[in-house]
């Protein structure tokens, strides 16, 4: 399977996070103005870059040299018409990346506060938004300088920065087998720990009890998990081979809302403790969480932990359901081998779970496995204190990339992360974390220690879409196909 | 929020010179033909009929709802009146119109001044407007204008252009407020479903084979403290069953109609909630909600006596949407909070009795 | 009395009942008025949603012409599902998310009306997965069926074939289709508020575009729950 794949021909976010080195992140939404400097542009970054040109990063591996800065480029249908691609192969594109993302609101979750029409700039005008350009760089000023070569071709319309959070006296040392540091979620959760797993020759092996993926997964071309299927392979059999769609989105997090939340359901708990003893959390329990935490303290940990299907630091909830393991214990393999069969501590509705029931019983038996995403993505905006809580825009550069859109990102966005369509326990109910919820009818049903579930309800929704677009991660071949196109 | 649109009235009083919004928008639903004010009769629902019953709970309604008369193998005594939508002070059952049922649950011996919950129903499943600005602005839009038969040349060109001519006047009607609300209609989207069904409603064949329609949202509080956004609506056990439009309208038959009915057997109908969803507009009644969302069953209402006493039971009774119970509350409709207020204000100008609220 | 009608008046009101003024509406009024103001064809298929309600027990109404009108193409048609029954009933049971589905022969169609929960798109490919060789079997004898055969590897073209072919389903509200009407012109909403009274033209109009459509979202006797919520709740397995 992976003996036809030519690793130079795909581009590099798609196998692996640059996080080793690369800590932070720009992604420059580009609006094509002029055609011809836009395709001389692709046509010297996918021929290795010049000096005023950055270089498409392709998956071929690093050895001992590692890069100082990494670039890669994402094209939303507008800007495939932009760029002048024939209209012959325009008509290969499927209908969710034609549509564009903010057409498919509904189906997403996007209404109300997050709805496109309440989308910040660029992404209020959809039209304009052609490729999103991603600069990956040790030092900012290293971004500062790619953004001016881009800006030289393409009209820069903005541009959103992320960056690493890594606490490393919370989280383990590398438990992903490639060293690279972990990251953190505005909510506290380590955050980017599950992801596909390939077989590719030149790629470190991590070992581990859950299934590789095929590469159809996340590139096209390939054989992909639904058995007997192929995605259609957009342009042509030569030129769309290796690349990928990519669900970009930006995705503003309400912490002091969630924190908010945390202490109204330990409250809540602390209060039916006092009529019925521990429900949630053995008596003591807290000690093992953290040290010094109150009771209603640990109650919080574990309302955060079981919504998540992780506690804070990684450590899963079906492995250690009343406390996170020591950190320093955490290795990939605790992180990540587990699985949902049997008798599971593990609330179906938890976030982790329904994006990926693994192989835990759904209702649409041969899905198992079938709707996994690539997920490079980046927190923006500045550190959150709980103690002094302010409103500064914060949360998730998110890019979720697989081989369909729409039978991975939307099909997991509007199945299962809301409407739990794959188990009748939380079907009509939305994620806890990142649903589309609203304070009048949220629901979720915390785990209690006998087993039997306890409703929380009311809380708002945490996560709001504030822009986004579909692109194309085009295989170098096709960059290169794109800029050598006739005037 | 009820405190506020009451804060929101005093404001409004002081500025118009002590003539509230309320009183206003009474004042802007009189029609030219309807009951003079010195006959202390409503403004809207003018001509009506009074009768009474009793309500059983379904097995299921406590668990969605707490309010004593939803509990289980609970039986309580109602008080309905009946009546037709317009305000024109002449009888006209048989003209296309919207009709009311306005129920009260009697939760303790005291059928005058105890505590009780009422609920107000229609039989168009929407409000006008969604606002209380925007019902000012209706109202006055929909004051009867002459309501003239079209010229046939005009309904020619209708015909053509794939539209219905407007329907010809009834006899003896002379003023209709239909040329104005479609008027407004055409301009305000949120007015287009509520007129559009209005104005093909026509004429039911009896009170009792009706659906009537709460409208608004309410929140009711389950006996597992779960809160729901719901909205409810009678409909008829024997179904519903119209007046045919072809045929001439009957000036005077619904109340003659509800009078034998009852006395040959009890009129009932089963009391639906709908659930409401994150996605659903609660506050706006001018939209109904879709017909996929849960509906639960929450009761039979059986009606069995024509009320002895007319003015009493019919004429001087005064419904109040807000007329509520613990358990259920009203949601933040800007709508139904302002009918808290135009009902009071329709109740004081008639001098009927004050039922206390037993919720403020 | 003032109000009297006419003999002119009369003759008007009970045109649209008399067959010549049928004709003439049909073969040139309403020509002329899909001359000047044609309406798209509106897509079929539930509209997307956030609602659960919305999503659970949503209708599909597959209308497939069979490309052999007679007795005997319609036996082939029947023998390649009634020869697929097993199939079909593992992948109901496997994909999970149907309530109902039948098939239904009308006036040389072959229909599919069925009941399911989720997303249009995943259901569609779900079912190619577990059973794309009955669709294989079957789309040979209907129209444009060869564009998309083998089903497993024209997945996109196959689930857009099929959403053409599911029927558009008229607002529950009528006064919705004028918002439908608007935003398949990429207009927005009440831009241009529309007259009420032209709601009569605007539902003659789409129904040329749309000859065939299903009369709202259906009825449901018991609307809100998946599937798989039946199934568990009255202690079937899921």
């Amino acid at each position: 399977m992976s003996e036809d794949l030519r690793l130079d021909n795909v581009q590099g976010n798609i196998l692996r996070g640059y996080r080793s080195n690369l800590c932070h992140v720009r992604h420059l939404i580009l609006e094509v103005t002029e055609r011809s400097s836009a395709r001389r542009f692709l046509g010297a970054a996918v021929s290795g870059g010049t000096a005023e040109v950055p270089r498409i990063t392709c998956a071929t591996g690093w050895g001992t040299l590692k890069p100082e800065t990494c670039f890669n480029i994402g094209i939303t249908f507008a800007g495939m018409r932009a760029l002048g691609t024939p209209e012959a192969m325009l008509a290969t594109f499927p209908t969710e990346y034609v549509d564009g993302m903010a057409k498919r609101a509904l189906k997403l979750g996007d209404f109300g506060d997050s709805a496109p029409a309440n989308w910040s700039a660029p992404f209020d005008r959809t039209d304009r938004v052609h490729l999103i350009a991603t600069a990956y760089a040790q030092q900012p000023e290293q971004l500062d300088q790619i953004k001016a070569e881009v800006a030289k071709a393409f009209h820069v319309i903005d541009f959103r920065d992320g960056r690493t959070r890594n606490d490393a006296n919370v989280l383990g040392p590398a438990f992903r087998g490639d060293g690279s540091p972990n990251n953190r979620s505005f909510f506290g959760h380590a955050d980017g720990i599950s992801q596909p797993r390939f077989k590719i020759d030149g790629y470190p092996d991590i070992n581990s009890s859950q299934p590789t993926s095929p590469l159809g997964t996340v590139l096209l071309g390939y054989d992909t998990p639904l058995e007997g299927i192929r995605f259609r392979v957009p342009m042509s059999e030569e030129l769309g081979k290796d690349g990928s769609f990519n669900a970009f989105r930006i995705l503003a997090q309400d912490c002091w809302a969630f924190e908010n939340y945390l202490t109204e359901a330990a409250d809540a708990l602390l209060e039916l403790e006092r009529v019925k003893g521990p429900q949630v959390l053995p008596a003591g329990g807290e000690k093992a969480i953290r040290p010094g935490l109150s009771r209603v303290g640990a109650l919080r940990e574990v309302v955060a932990a079981q919504m998540c299907g992780r506690w804070r630091n990684g450590t899963p909830v079906d492995t250690s359901p009343f406390h996170p393991l020591p950190t320093d214990d955490l290795t990939s393999a605790t992180l990540n081998d587990f699985t949902y069969s049997g008798e599971t501590t593990c609330p179906a509705g938890a976030h982790i779970r329904r994006v990926n029931p693994r192989d835990g019983k759904i209702v649409q038996r041969a899905a198992n496995h079938t709707r996994r995403l690539v997920r490079r993505s980046m927190p923006y905006g500045p550190d959150f204190d709980a103690a002094n809580p302010d409103d500064a825009p914060r949360g998730l550069l998110g890019n979720f990339i697989g081989a369909s859109i729409g039978a991975q990102f939307e099909a997991v966005m509007c199945d299962w992360l809301n409407l739990g369509l794959h188990d009748p326990s939380i079907t009509r109910r939305n994620d806890p974390l990142i649903g589309a919820n609203t304070p009048e009818t949220s629901v979720f049903d915390l785990r209690l220690m006998e087993g039997t579930p306890y409703r929380l309800r009311g809380f708002p929704r945490f996560v709001r879409t504030k822009g986004g677009a579909y692109t194309f991660l085009p295989s170098l071949r096709a960059i290169r196909f794109l800029a050598e196109l006739p005037n | 929020m009820l405190v506020r649109s009451i804060g929101r009235g005093l404001v409004n009083w002081v500025m118009t010179g002590g003539s509230s919004i309320y009183d206003r928008l009474v004042d802007s639903l009189w029609r030219p033909d309807g009951p003079k004010p010195e006959e202390k009769r409503r403004p809207v629902h003018t001509i009506g009929t009074g009768a009474s019953g009793f309500f059983a709970a379904s097995d299921n309604a406590a668990h969605f709802c707490t309010a004593e008369h939803f509990q289980k193998g609970r039986t309580v005594p109602v008080s309905v009146r009946f009546s037709n939508g317009s305000g024109n002070a002449t009888r006209h059952d048989g003209w296309s119109d919207l009709r009311g049922m306005a129920t009260r649950f009697h939760l303790d011996d005291d059928r005058q001044a105890g505590v009780a919950a009422d609920l107000l129903a229609i039989t168009v499943p929407g409000f006008f407007t969604p606002t209380v600005d925007e019902f000012l602005d209706f109202a006055k839009w929909a004051l009867p204008q002459p309501y003239l038969r079209q010229s046939p040349w005009y309904k020619f060109v209708k015909l053509l252009n794939l539209e219905q001519p407007r329907r010809n006047p009834y006899p003896r009607e002379t003023i209709s407020p239909d040329i104005g609300a479609e008027a407004f209609a055409d301009r305000y989207d949120n007015t287009k479903l509520p007129v559009f069904l209005d104005a093909s409603i026509g004429a039911p064949a009896s009170f009792a084979r009706a659906p009537y329609h709460a409208v608004h949202s309410f929140i009711v509080t389950g006996s597992d403290g779960a809160r729901r956004h719901v909205r409810f609506n009678w409909q008829p056990t024997l179904g519903v069953l119209n007046k045919d439009p072809q045929q001439p309208p009957e000036d005077v038959y619904l109340e003659r109609e509800l009078r034998e009915r009852l006395a040959a057997g009890p009129a009932s109908f089963s009391l639906m909630m709908a659930i409401g969803e994150g996605g659903d507009d609660f506050n706006d009644s001018s939209r109904a909600w879709s017909f996929q969302r849960r509906r639960v069953f929450m009761g039979t209402m059986t009606i069995d006596r024509y009320a002895d006493d007319q003015w009493t039971d019919n004429e001087h009774m005064s419904f109040n949407p807000c007329r509520l119970v613990d358990g259920i509350e009203p949601s933040d409709d800007p709508i139904l909070h302002a009918r808290r207020h135009l009902y009071e204000v329709s109740r004081l100008r008639r001098g009927a009795p004050l039922c206390p609220f037993a919720r403020s | 009395m003032a109000d009297e009608e006419g003999w002119l008046g009369r003759f008007v009101d009970n045109l649209p009942e008399q067959g010549w003024f049928k004709f003439l509406s049909n073969h040139f009024v309403v020509p002329y008025w899909v001359w000047r103001e044609p309406k798209a064809k509106l897509p079929g298929g539930p509209r997307m949603a956030v609602q659960p309600g919305e999503n659970l027990q949503r209708m599909m109404n597959l209308v497939m012409p069979l490309k052999d009108r007679s007795p005997i193409g319609r036996a082939k048609a029947t023998l390649a599902l009634g020869q697929s029954v097993d199939t079909l009933y593992a992948g109901l049971d496997n994909v999970g998310t149907i309530h109902f589905a039948r098939f239904v022969i009308i006036e040389n169609n072959l229909c599919m009306m069925s009941v399911y929960d989720g997303d249009f798109d995943s259901y569609v490919r779900d079912f190619i997965v577990s059973i794309g060789n009955v669709f294989d079997a079957v789309l040979v004898h209907v129209e444009g069926g060869d564009a998309v055969i083998p089903t497993k590897q024209n997945v996109e073209k196959f689930v857009d074939w099929i959403h053409d072919h599911d029927l558009f389903q008229m607002p529950d509200f009528a006064t919705d289709l004028f918002d439908l009407q608007d935003e398949a012109q990429n207009l927005a909403a009440n831009r241009a508020p529309h007259d009420l009274s032209s709601l009569s033209r605007a539902l003659v109009l789409q129904l040329h575009a749309n000859p065939n459509f299903a009369l709202g979202s259906g009825f449901r006797s018991y609307a809100g729950y998946s599937a798989a919520q039946i199934r568990s709740t009255f202690g079937m397995g899921w």
